[in-house]
């Protein structure tokens, strides 16, 4: 390009740097748009309860999916855990849903209940595993409105984590099989100097134990009558919370436990703070990383003055979204996740115990440690309590209300009647809108 | 500037009024870059955010979203949580900023002073400001810990603490850590900026007050005070309405806990909003801290332009 | 002679005293942040309130780098800091200049709307805006953290720059333009100069302020690629490991350039001004 005599540019003419420069363009262009064609389809998957161990495995099993269908892409977005769900709540409430979402027991009944989530039924009944699914799974992934809104991929059933080496300090010889023998155990440990009996769970989450202590001093786990009004504040729940307060007041459980959550009393555990917690399979990973195999041992739940026992029993499991525009390719991610290679992998690594009947056979769960579980799964008078997640309210109830309430129980600013009696009125009313 | 003056001479009146046109929008220029970014990225969704307060918004319900007037401020006021909290607030407001202004003001008046080492001196000091606050809360946590943290061994060893304790696990004394982690990390704010602002008061009029015979103190109250006057009201007034509206520290310390004694009105709209899933609500109160902000904040500028006022 | 010389060795010991004092105090933490960055895990419990583990390592560190995607949340906030530090410098800059030598009409509402921007709790404020952005593709993006960064710290800032150039006498720019240079020209040539230190101070509170920005980070961006390092140090709290160790090492080594920055800009603070020559 010039200049000619008069100043005005030339008419434009390609020189050969400019021309290959454009050949190369259209070649890359060319090339990207057949590449994007290939890759034609994209699939959100958002997994709530991330750690970087989880987060492989998933992306692993993930792997597999992607292998076997090449046109499809998965896009994994790993929320980090305490706040997801404040962060799921916000992406859904503005629109940005992902196909397929990691879906705790705790939230289903607020997405499902809003016609958020895809019922999974007609695709189960066409599925080869769906008659190798213990029966649980199924159970559990129809609580709300008796559709399969998820399913399941393994149940938390709690169990009673001990320190073997405090209880050797204490001179107790063996685990403790009912409330006497639990609240005579947690004194012998506490009156070691700085020792604790109990890791008592008094912040967020805290509420399975509430559950477990009020139910097993009732002798039923049943939350509501007939009429959808709370039995909380039946004489025998109200023992039970009485308790479990009575073991913090009277110093079985550490004084600042009133806030602990769930990093805290594993740490607590781990730490040979307090010798006792009851806990799901999934703890064990975290304690097994910090302690020894002879330091500890895990034991069936107490049983109480019934003789039952009602360890609670929560779930996880993997949901779609009813606006995914890929329902049946979102399926296929479930099924590969779910599906009987998939769902072990899975499972191995997470450490929850297993939705096929078949699986209870593998060598994973024949491991000393996980007796006890399926001590409990087996044990007649072992009824494994399930939390009544399916009210919309109980998300609030659970992750609000109640450490609020408890901790003032613990502080001593309201009596175990005063709190059953709140809490009733909450659970009533929750059980009796949603009719 | 430009061409040569010409112009000027051929063509006066239209200069002369486009000028004045020019000079009266000036400030416009000026300050339209920083009002068109304000209004687009945070008033729209502000007033959408306010406009929730009027309307009943369920996060998850898609058919939520009716208008119910001024219901929500209804049940506010019958709030005995929204009560308490505001009380926290208060304590909380009050106690961390008046003892971080203090003690930042006193560390800008040491700094301001040449001694060997004050640069190093100064870079060290301002560091707690540089650590995101969720770090802060863990941090301090920690150190109220009795297991993990060694204060509560030397408050006990001070007989500041009957026992070892951790502060923030009693109803009555779990604020103070989060007013202390406040305190920490906000010394620096008023370190940096009251040190920017003595330096730029002119040397000489301590020279010659001293020259006078003032003492030190009378210096301090005619010169430095009011010469620094409009920036400590701007910090102490962007200050407060920040700590009344950030939650994280009490959020990562205490959760509000124990039972709601650290709760403040900031993390009780958390609460509302990201448990109750109740945004209609959470909104309300929201509104009702902003014109709360808002008195207060008319208060200290008024004081601000008094001051400036009797200074000239 | 000798009761001024005392006079004058108590202030300095007590100047030395108090400073001493404030160091001690804003050090102790974060010596404790590195105390714990640098126990194994098995001695963080036992040895909890050890003021230096019997044995340290330095497995935190090397986990951070080698295995988490550390070093991606750092350069991203590293490019969202420098964004919005530069943007909300030049934005306030300007805008402080012009609340500072007008008056005009529009001066008070603008400072209204000013302050109401930084009333209203941030956690009302992330629903509307991430419908606001995530149409504009702004969510998932650095660049949309970059531009709510700005708008955020810009009313702190101006109001920052205003007080700074509150300062400096009108007389100077004044001066300038009857001589011929244009109200811009005198600013940039002769204000803006006088005003380094302010400039430098607010430059290091706005990037300090985007670099530990928690919840527009965590909200309105979901992909690994996108965060930033508070809500990288947030993935070491998950459920199976409690790693305090390893996010005690990543938020020590997040706060390197933190303290790097304001290292630079000492030098700034220190510089006096001259407006006082001109007073005079």
């Amino acid at each position: 390009m010039g200049r000619s005599e008069c100043g005005h540019p030339r008419e434009f003419e390609a020189s050969p740097r400019v021309r290959a420069a454009l050949w190369l363009a259209g070649t890359a262009l060319g090339l990207s748009l057949s590449l994007s064609a290939e890759a034609a389809t994209t699939l959100k998957l958002v997994e709530v309860i991330t750690s970087p161990e989880r987060t492989e495995t998933l992306k692993s099993i993930v792997k597999t999916f992607e292998d076997a269908n090449p046109d499809v892409r998965i896009e994994i977005t790993s929320l980090p855990w305490g706040p997801s769900f404040e962060k799921l709540a916000t992406m859904v409430a503005a629109g940005d849903t992902p196909d397929v979402v990691e879906m705790p027991d705790v939230w289903l009944a607020l997405y499902a209940n809003n016609g958020a989530l895809e019922s999974l039924e007609p695709y189960l009944k066409t599925w080869q595993h769906t008659g190798e699914l213990n029966q649980r799974a199924l159970q559990l992934g129809r609580v709300v409105g008796y559709t399969a809104y998820m399913l399941p991929y393994g149940f938390y059933l709690r169990a009673l984590y001990y320190n073997k080496k405090l209880f050797a300090a204490a001179g107790v010889s063996a685990p403790p099989r009912t409330l006497d023998e639990f609240v005579a155990v947690a004194k012998k440990v506490s009156s070691l100097p700085g020792k604790y009996g109990y890791c008592l769970r008094g912040g967020a989450g805290g509420v399975n134990a509430w559950m477990m202590f009020g139910a097993l001093a009732n002798g039923s786990d049943v939350f509501f009558k007939a009429d959808g009004s709370s039995t909380f504040t039946d004489a025998g729940w109200i023992k039970g919370f009485s308790a479990l307060a009575d073991m913090y007041k009277s110093g079985l459980a550490p004084k600042d436990s009133v806030n602990w959550g769930y990093n805290d009393i594993i740490a607590g555990f781990y730490s040979g703070t307090c010798a006792m917690i009851e806990n799901d399979p999934d703890a064990l990973i975290a304690i097994a990383e910090r302690m020894k195999p002879d330091e500890y041992g895990i034991a069936p739940w107490i049983k109480g003055p019934s003789g039952k026992s009602f360890p609670t029993i929560g779930y996880t499991g993997w949901s779609m979204f009813a606006n995914s525009k890929h329902k049946d390719l979102a399926w296929k991610l479930i099924a590969t996740l779910d599906g009987v290679p998939g769902n072990l992998v899975w499972n191995r690594r997470i450490g929850a115990l297993p939705i096929y009947t078949a699986a209870a056979k593998d060598p994973l769960y024949a491991d000393a440690r996980f007796k006890a579980w399926f001590d409990e799964l087996n044990d007649p008078d072992v009824a494994p309590m399930v939390m009544p997640v399916d009210l919309r309210a109980w998300a609030l109830f659970a992750s609000s209300i109640v450490p609020r309430t408890s901790q003032s129980l613990l502080l001593g600013q309201i009596t175990a009647p005063e709190m059953a009696q709140q809490w009733a009125q909450v659970m009533t009313k929750a059980k009796q809108s949603q009719k | 500037m430009g061409a040569g003056h010409d112009q000027s001479e051929t063509e006066p009146e239209v200069s002369a009024v486009g000028r004045r046109l020019a000079t009266g929008a000036e400030p416009y220029f000026y300050t339209a870059p920083a009002l068109l970014l304000i209004i687009a990225v945070m008033l729209v969704p502000l007033s959408v955010g306010l406009s929730y307060a009027f309307r009943d918004i369920q996060l998850l319900d898609p058919f939520s979203g009716g208008f119910v007037g001024f219901d929500h401020f209804r049940e506010l006021k019958a709030d005995r949580n929204f009560r308490a909290a505001l009380l926290n607030t208060l304590i909380w407001t009050g106690a961390s900023v008046a003892l971080q202004f203090i003690f930042g003001l006193i560390l800008a008046l040491l700094l301001n002073r040449e001694f060997p080492g004050r640069r190093l001196v100064q870079a060290l000091v301002f560091l707690p400001w540089a650590v995101p606050t969720f770090l802060v809360g863990l941090d301090w946590a920690w150190l109220f810990n009795p297991v993990v943290g060694p204060l509560p061994g030397w408050l006990f060893a001070l007989k500041i603490t009957h026992d070892t304790n951790n502060l923030l696990a009693a109803p009555g004394t779990a604020l103070i850590g989060p007013i202390v982690a406040s305190i920490w990390w906000g010394i620096p704010f008023f370190a940096i900026t009251n040190l920017a602002a003595l330096q730029s008061i002119p040397k000489d009029l301590y020279e010659a007050a001293s020259i006078d015979g003032a003492s030190v103190f009378k210096q301090f109250r005619s010169i430095t005070l009011p010469l620094l006057a409009p920036t400590l009201a701007i910090t102490i007034l962007l200050r407060t309405v920040w700590v009344a509206n950030f939650a994280d520290l009490i959020v990562v310390m205490t959760n509000g806990g124990p039972a709601d004694s650290t709760q403040t009105v900031a993390s009780y709209i958390f609460t509302v909003a990201f448990r109750r899933l109740d945004f209609g609500y959470a909104s309300s109160i929201a509104a009702v801290l902003l014109i709360l902000l808002f008195i207060y904040a008319l208060a200290i500028l008024s004081l601000r332009r008094l001051i400036m006022q009797r200074q000239s | 002679m000798t009761i001024r010389m005392l006079r004058r060795i108590l202030y300095w010991c007590s100047h030395y005293l108090l400073i001493g004092l404030y160091v001690l105090f804003a050090l102790f933490p974060l010596f404790w942040l590195i105390k714990v960055a640098l126990t194994p895990n098995d001695l963080l419990y036992s040895e909890g309130i050890r003021l230096w583990p019997s044995r340290t390592s330095l497995e935190h560190f090397r986990f951070v780098l080698a295995h988490s995607e550390f070093p991606l949340f750092f350069r991203n906030s590293l490019i969202v800091s420098s964004g919005t530090a530069v943007s909300v410098t030049l934005i306030s800059g300007v805008g402080g200049y012009g609340l500072s030598r007008f008056s005009f009409r529009g001066k008070p509402l603008l400072v209204a709307l000013m302050l109401i921007t930084q009333m209203f709790p941030l956690v009302m404020l992330v629903a509307p805006m991430f419908r606001l952005f995530a149409p504009l593709g702004l969510t998932n993006s650095l660049t949309g953290l970059v531009i709510v960064y700005t708008a955020f710290n810009a009313p702190f800032a101006t109001f920052l720059m205003q007080s700074f150039f509150d300062a400096i006498p009108k007389e100077l720019e004044e001066a300038a333009m009857i001589d011929g240079a244009t109200r811009f020209g005198a600013f940039r040539r002769i204000i803006l100069p006088l005003t380094l230190p302010g400039i430098a101070a607010t430059g290091g509170f706005v990037f300090t302020a985007a670099w530990s920005e928690l919840l527009f980070a965590l909200m309105l961006n979901s992909s690994s690629q996108a965060s930033t390092f508070p809500v990288g140090l947030l993935s070491f709290v998950s459920k199976f490991s409690v790693d305090f160790g390893q996010m005690m090492a990543a938020g020590v080594l997040a706060l390197i350039p933190a303290c790097l920055f304001f290292l630079a800009i000492q030098r700034y603070l220190v510089r006096g001004l001259t407006a006082g020559a001109v007073k005079g």
